[in-house]
């Protein structure tokens, strides 16, 4: 062989050698990839869960702190409800006894008639059924509301404690907000004022159940920081701007300090006493906010109040 | 076709035939002739070298394809040690194929477009393959087989009763180790 076909020979017999180290190289490498990726599918699945579990706890911890204001809510309607039912069960028998007397006065012959009447009326009298006659429809309307309030209450409830999946429909906002004021009735006392400013929205693309929650846990943070305050207020308030929509819900409470806006929404983060709150519920809120693909921001001023801002896309 | 196919058949063709007989090779079979062993290439490609191969040796197509096979499971094994290792004879290394290689195969590349193989054993002396692939190419895998034979020292004939080149849909290759 020629000089420089000798040159080339070793020429290509070293490129030969390089490439198949380098292929070797790409393929170790390929392989440390596939393994590395499926670890971490399998971390994504784990965390997913486990996500799902917290939120799910987070949820029913919140439930346990509305539990005693949820109780009070039902006993009051099923307080009047049980006193309706008394009296309608205390006028049973005078009432029967009633349509016996005139039962009997349509049998009775002519010359006995007026006598019968006087009997009725008296009858009639003694046990106050006029007044009762005249009381009755209300009693049963009242009877009526309170026991569809309960049924409202209770329809709530269960729909908030549900487990829910994680899918995501057009909702009604507006109507998730409502719904979750219902099961604040009572926590916020009647010296709390509620200021509602809830423009129609279009539907938004969304999971409602975790917002009901994001909703119920900024209204309860509200309802924490204006106990006690005169002139206490809490205001609600919903938009649209362009293809978002903002919900703002805010309150005149104690406000927090520069160094507390700071970390409300990191997780077990919490201005509460020991055995008070999880700490999660912001941090939460949070997630399913960004989530939603939203931004959740908040301003307060110390002993002035504070305003969360939740700003969500329509089309998710 | 994974190119390290192509790279081992450059190498057996240089071997017999050296540098000049590949450049012939791939101008007849008017290919670039360049492969990489991670890529994959057209199946076509890997076609058209064989059958100018085949022209070059003057040799039938059964025979080259064979001894290309044969040539193959060596390559292999030294690229790949690890496969041949972790089997200690050649029935389970025939089974490992679809249910380790393979599976190897399709973790490192996405379009893969690897043969059906289903083996079982009948008594200990005898194992059937079940080939199925569109490219038909059960001619190599015999000659791969026989290449594994030859690295695990048993001596084996193969019998081909079902063929998709005679029409049916899968091949059925019966292995039956030789006493010699």
């Amino acid at each position: 062989m020629s000089d420089e076909a000798e040159l080339y020979r070793k020429a290509y017999e070293r490129e030969r050698e390089a490439r198949k180290a380098a292929e070797q190289i790409v393929e170790n490498h390929t392989r440390e990839l596939y393994l590395q990726n499926q670890k971490l599918e399998e971390s994504l699945k784990q965390l997913k869960e486990q996500q799902r579990v917290l939120v799910q706890n987070e949820k029913l911890a919140m439930l346990g702190t509305l539990a005693a204001g949820i109780a009070h809510e039902i006993n009051n309607p099923m307080a009047f409800v049980h006193a309706n039912l008394e009296s309608l069960s205390d006028y049973l028998e005078p009432y029967q006894k009633l349509v016996a007397l005139q039962r009997e006065a349509l049998t009775l012959p002519p010359e006995q008639q007026e006598a019968a009447a006087a009997k009725i009326a008296k009858h009639m009298a003694d046990a106050d059924l006029e007044f009762f006659e005249e009381e009755l429809p209300e009693l049963m309307e009242d009877t009526r509301d309170g026991l569809q309030r309960v049924r409202e209450i209770v329809a709530n409830l269960r729909s908030f404690a549900r487990t829910h999946t994680q899918e995501r429909h057009p909702e009604d906002i507006v109507a998730g907000l409502q719904s979750t004021l219902k099961l604040l009735n009572s926590q916020f006392r009647t010296e709390v004022v509620l200021q509602q400013d809830l423009q129609p929205l279009p539907l938004v693309h969304c999971n409602i159940s975790e917002l009901n929650q994001v909703f119920l846990n900024l209204l309860v943070n509200a309802g924490h920081a204006v106990e006690g305050r005169k002139g206490a207020t809490i205001s609600i308030a919903t938009a649209v701007a362009k293809d978002k929509v903002i919900i703002k819900i805010g309150d005149n409470g104690i406000g927090m300090s520069e160094e507390v806006k700071e970390q409300i929404f990191v997780p077990f983060f919490t201005t509460k006493p020991v055995g008070k709150g999880t700490g999660m519920g912001m941090s939460i809120a949070y997630g399913i906010i960004v989530d939603h693909g939203g931004e959740i921001e908040v301003e307060s001023t110390e002993g002035e109040g504070t305003t969360f801002t939740i700003t969500l896309p329509i089309d998710g | 076709m994974k190119g390290v196919v192509f790279n081992i058949l450059e190498d057996m063709v240089t071997e017999k035939g050296g540098l000049m007989m590949w450049q012939k090779v791939i101008d007849k079979a008017g290919v670039d002739g360049g492969y990489t062993a991670v890529s994959t290439y057209n199946d076509d490609e890997l076609f058209a070298i064989v059958g100018a191969v085949v022209e070059e040796l003057e040799l039938p197509a059964q025979t080259v394809i064979s001894a290309f096979g044969t040539y193959m499971f060596g390559q292999l094994a030294s690229r790949y040690p690890v496969f041949v290792d972790s089997c200690d004879d050649l029935f389970s290394f025939l089974e490992s194929i679809d249910s380790v290689i393979h599976l190897e195969v399709r973790k490192l590349m996405t379009e893969t477009n690897l043969p059906s193989i289903k083996c079982e054993r009948i008594g200990d002396e005898q194992l059937v393959m079940d080939y199925r692939s569109p490219r038909r190419l059960c001619v190599l895998a015999e000659g791969l087989i026989y290449g594994a034979a030859e690295h695990y020292k048993t001596p084996i004939k193969i019998e081909h009763p079902v063929c998709m080149h005679k029409g049916s849909d899968y091949c059925d290759m019966r292995v039956s180790v030789t006493h010699e």
